[in-house]
């Protein structure tokens, strides 16, 4: 690792970037012009984000203040956990002295703000004994935090057992290597028995126990219902956006779904992220009386969904070859929720959380429901081809959103769905979606170029006749 | 003997598979070794542990599976698609890690386009990825589920007494293989790792009673040899994912080494693998296969793999451990990283190795990398004699 790389916290450099980045709010344009010559990198992120208005400037603030928690969790006499992307992080906000940190969202801010994105930290896990095929998401913000150049990690909890066994296995070496304690939820294949719900309300409880033993805190009550209340209401949000993005041409812009799934990750639960959403509604709406498309240029050609991840190996280089050709972006599967009233879910039973804030015991039982339902751990945990997994999602989500085509988008480290990605891709093929598959890694542009994967993506929409 | 294990370890297509067919018998196939094959013995079914040995292509398995898949379960599926497993009955596929999981998917859709490959049987054995607590009664459900599937499909009934005698029968093998391990134990090793590993790789390929006849037979024909040949060589331990290459360890020992025991997913791990004889059989069953950690799949348990691992360097009097992985295995490939690290700690030189899996094709690579190791450990023990 470049040892210049050591000088500097990972967390405090987020910090700082965000924190600097929301004074922009009211910069006329030259001074932030004059600002980003400073910053020559982070401007691929911050000038196409500052361009999206209120929300980015509430997703900044919100993501200064989670990584301002995280450099000053030690001086606020608060343990910092790590944790994964697909796991609510509502339940570690209702201990009074944890702080969450998640490697995925830290892998991607790198390589969307830095020119070497986070190639150096990827490499010292490998050099560490960390497998060089393991998933980037983890790998990059990892090898910070192993390399000393991050908070200092006190305990390891996350959810992807069953589902993503790379994922866990990274968490699992983390925690091993740096000597802390671990917890992973696990899930069965299956999804909506009563037997496997019974198996994830135990486990869930086990976490519980972890998280006290660790910590040293007993949850507060009070205050996990009113991060569950909240939730509610972003959920109700969420299902707002979702249902205005079923619109042609689609109100929603495409970058805002980043927005959304980032701040889930990391502030679900927290006000901040249901202000957010607000200001985000409030101009899809107004989008959607105009009819207006979200699409800078306000044309929409084509409506594209994204079956599996984003990529953010360069910037926002993704969105901005969308928008540029008239590309809708529909969402991925870190986009959706299932609370029971998205309107892909409702009806389907056993594969939905209801929030329920009775007691203490229904709040737990509803973050075990809410955590085996994130978007992996529900979607591709099973057969991809079983009710309710994978292909069934994607063609309803495709279906009520009017793709004109699927797009598979990953990391080469992605055991789960690179052994299965073959079989979706024709399936979808067969139902009559021009299906694209990107060979590229959506954290490590090393892999491929992200001018390849655009010269390859414009051979797709242009071939398959879809621009 | 010797052969006839070589043959077992090496082979699909088997004279005594074929003996069993041909007197009605069934088979069954298997991809983990966290299943419960006491189960199938109990329903007089031959279960054989699903392998791609053989493969000398892999044109599916690439159909089916992305480039960035484990080649172990893309061989099985290549060898489904060439229709060599045609005589089994059953399958079983379990969850051991995500691309061995999905080849559940890839098998079923490879046989819409390939006929006859899918046998009627075919069944998902759901693994937890925890040792103990509620796990325990999860795979207690599963162990039952699959009881009820074979006693419905195969038309045969699982009695309690059958599942004993299977438990029986099956620790007496258990029993001879850690009698092998105790002659491998021996300095001088009493039996060279080819050997020993076909041997322990043949036990979940070939019928029991006749494995277990013949490995009794090869452990008394071992005992009474007279002269070693193997005294001098420096002793090594290989460890990491599934492996059942007996030409990967005869190249070990073409180095001038001797494999004195393996931690690979095939042959038993610690003396006390055994299952209770006496308690409720699906309990006992489910404390031996599911307990121990045995493998990375289960996550956070790496303290006490390393600690069985470490046992077994110890009474082997191992001079070099060689952590060898399949390519895109994260789960062994990252465990084998800090395996090296802490037995490196404390003094055992180790090595990775990343393969890919079926017929050596990297042979020179993999020769040059063994035959450095070795020299070093030889080099190292030179060193140390010269010392005052």
């Amino acid at each position: 690792m470049r040892p210049e790389l050591l000088e500097y916290n990972l967390d405090w450099l987020f910090a700082a970037t965000f924190n600097i980045a929301k004074k922009t709010e009211n910069a006329t344009e030259k001074e932030l012009a004059r600002l980003l010559q400073f910053a020559p990198y982070d401007s691929g992120l911050l000038t196409p984000l500052l361009g999206l208005g209120k929300p980015a400037i509430t997703f900044i603030d919100l993501f200064g203040e989670y990584y301002s928690n995280i450099v000053n969790a030690k001086r606020d006499g608060k343990k910092v956990v790590m944790t994964t992307f697909c796991f609510d992080p509502s339940i570690f906000y209702a201990v009074n002295n944890l702080v969450p940190v998640t490697l995925e969202i830290g892998t991607a801010l790198t390589s969307m703000l830095w020119k070497r994105g986070s190639y150096d930290f990827m490499d010292f896990c490998t050099e560490v004994g960390f497998s060089e095929t393991g998933c980037s998401s983890q790998r990059g913000a990892m090898g910070a935090y192993l390399a000393g150049a991050g908070a200092k990690i006190d305990l390891v909890a996350l959810n992807m057992g069953g589902v993503c066994d790379t994922n866990a296995n990274a968490y699992s070496f983390a925690a091993q290597y740096l000597n802390v304690p671990y917890y992973g939820l696990d899930y069965p294949s299956q999804l909506t028995t009563e037997e496997v719900r019974r198996y994830h309300y135990k486990d869930y409880r086990e976490l519980i126990q972890f998280i006290e033993t660790h910590t040293g805190c007993k949850f507060d009550i009070d205050r996990l219902r009113e991060l569950l209340e909240e939730k509610k209401i972003q959920d109700a949000l969420l299902d707002e956006i979702e249902e205005m993005q079923r619109l042609v041409p689609n109100p929603v812009p495409g970058l805002y779904h980043i927005l959304i799934y980032a701040s889930r990750y990391i502030y679900s639960g927290r006000k901040k992220y249901t202000k957010m959403l607000r200001e985000m509604v409030e101009i899809i709406r107004k989008n959607a009386a105009e009819g207006r498309s979200g699409l800078n240029s306000g044309v929409e050609k084509c409506r594209a969904f994204l079956i599996y991840i984003d990529n953010y190996s360069l910037n926002v280089g993704m969105w901005d070859w969308f928008d540029q050709n008239g590309i809708a972006h529909m969402g991925n599967i870190l986009s959706r929720t299932f609370s029971e009233k998205a309107p892909y879910t409702t009806g389907i039973p056993g594969t939905t959380y209801e929030i329920n804030t009775r007691d203490f015991e229904s709040m737990i039982d509803s973050l075990a429901d809410i955590n085996a339902r994130m978007p992996m751990t529900r979607t591709i945990r099973g057969p991809y081809d079983a009710p309710n997994m994978w292909l069934e999602d994607t063609l309803s989500l495709a279906g009520i959103y009017n793709a004109d085509c699927c797009i598979y988008n990953g990391t080469p480290g992605c055991r789960n769905t690179w052994s299965n990605v073959k079989l979706i891709t024709r399936d979808l093929e067969k139902y009559g979606y021009p299906t694209h598959l990107v060979y590229a890694d959506s954290f490590d542009g090393r892999v491929e170029s992200w001018d390849t994967t655009v010269m390859r993506l414009d051979e797709f929409f242009r071939i398959r006749g879809l621009l | 003997m010797k052969t006839a294990f070589y043959d077992a370890a090496t082979n699909i297509d088997l004279d005594s598979v074929r003996a069993w067919k041909e007197k009605g018998g069934k088979v069954v196939g298997y991809t983990c070794s966290f299943l419960p094959t006491e189960v199938f013995y109990a329903a007089d079914i031959l279960p054989i542990r699903l392998r791609g040995v053989g493969a000398d292509s892999m044109e599916i398995g690439d159909a089916y599976y992305g480039p960035f898949a484990c080649t172990f379960p893309k061989a099985v599926l290549q060898l489904a698609g060439s229709e060599k497993y045609r005589f089994l009955d059953g399958v079983v596929i379990s969850n051991g890690c995500d691309s061995m999981r999905r080849l559940d998917e890839c098998w079923r859709k490879m046989s819409e386009d390939i006929s006859d490959t899918l046998p009627s049987f075919f069944h998902y054995f759901d693994v937890p990825h925890k040792p103990e607590g509620y796990a325990v009664i999860w795979y207690m459900d599963q162990v039952k589920k699959l009881m009820d599937s074979v006693e419905k499909h195969f038309g045969r009934s699982i009695s309690d007494e059958n599942l004993k005698t299977a438990i029986r029968k099956q620790n007496q093998v258990r029993k001879s293989l850690w009698e092998l391990e105790r002659l491998r134990a021996f300095d001088p090793a009493k039996i060279s790792g080819t050997e020993a590993f076909a041997s322990i790789v043949a036990s979940t390929v070939m019928p029991r009673d006749t494995y277990a006849e013949l490995l009794l037979q090869c452990i008394d024909t071992v005992n009474q040899k007279k002269d070693n040949p193997l005294g001098g060589r420096k002793r090594i331990f290989l460890g990491g994912s599934v492996c059942d290459a007996v030409e990967l360890v005869a190249l070990i020992e073409k180095a001038g080494a001797v494999v004195v025991g393996e931690n690979v997913c095939f042959g038993p791990r610690n003396e006390n693998d055994l299952v209770d004889e006496d308690a409720n059989p699906i309990e006992a069953l489910t404390r031996t296969y599911l307990s121990g950690s045995a493998c990375p799949r289960m996550f956070g348990w790496y303290k006490a793999r390393l600690h069985t691992i470490t046992e077994r360097i110890k009474a082997l009097k191992v001079d070099g451990v060689i952590l060898q992985n399949i390519r895109f295995c994260d789960m062994h490939g990252t465990e084998n990283g800090l395996l090296e690290r802490d037995l490196e700690k404390i003094g055992i030189p180790s090595i990775r190795i990343e393969r890919e899996y079926g017929p050596l094709t990297e042979t020179g690579r993999l020769k040059m990398r063994v035959n450095a190791f070795v020299e070093q450990l030889e080099s190292k023990s030179n060193h140390h004699e010269a010392m005052p």
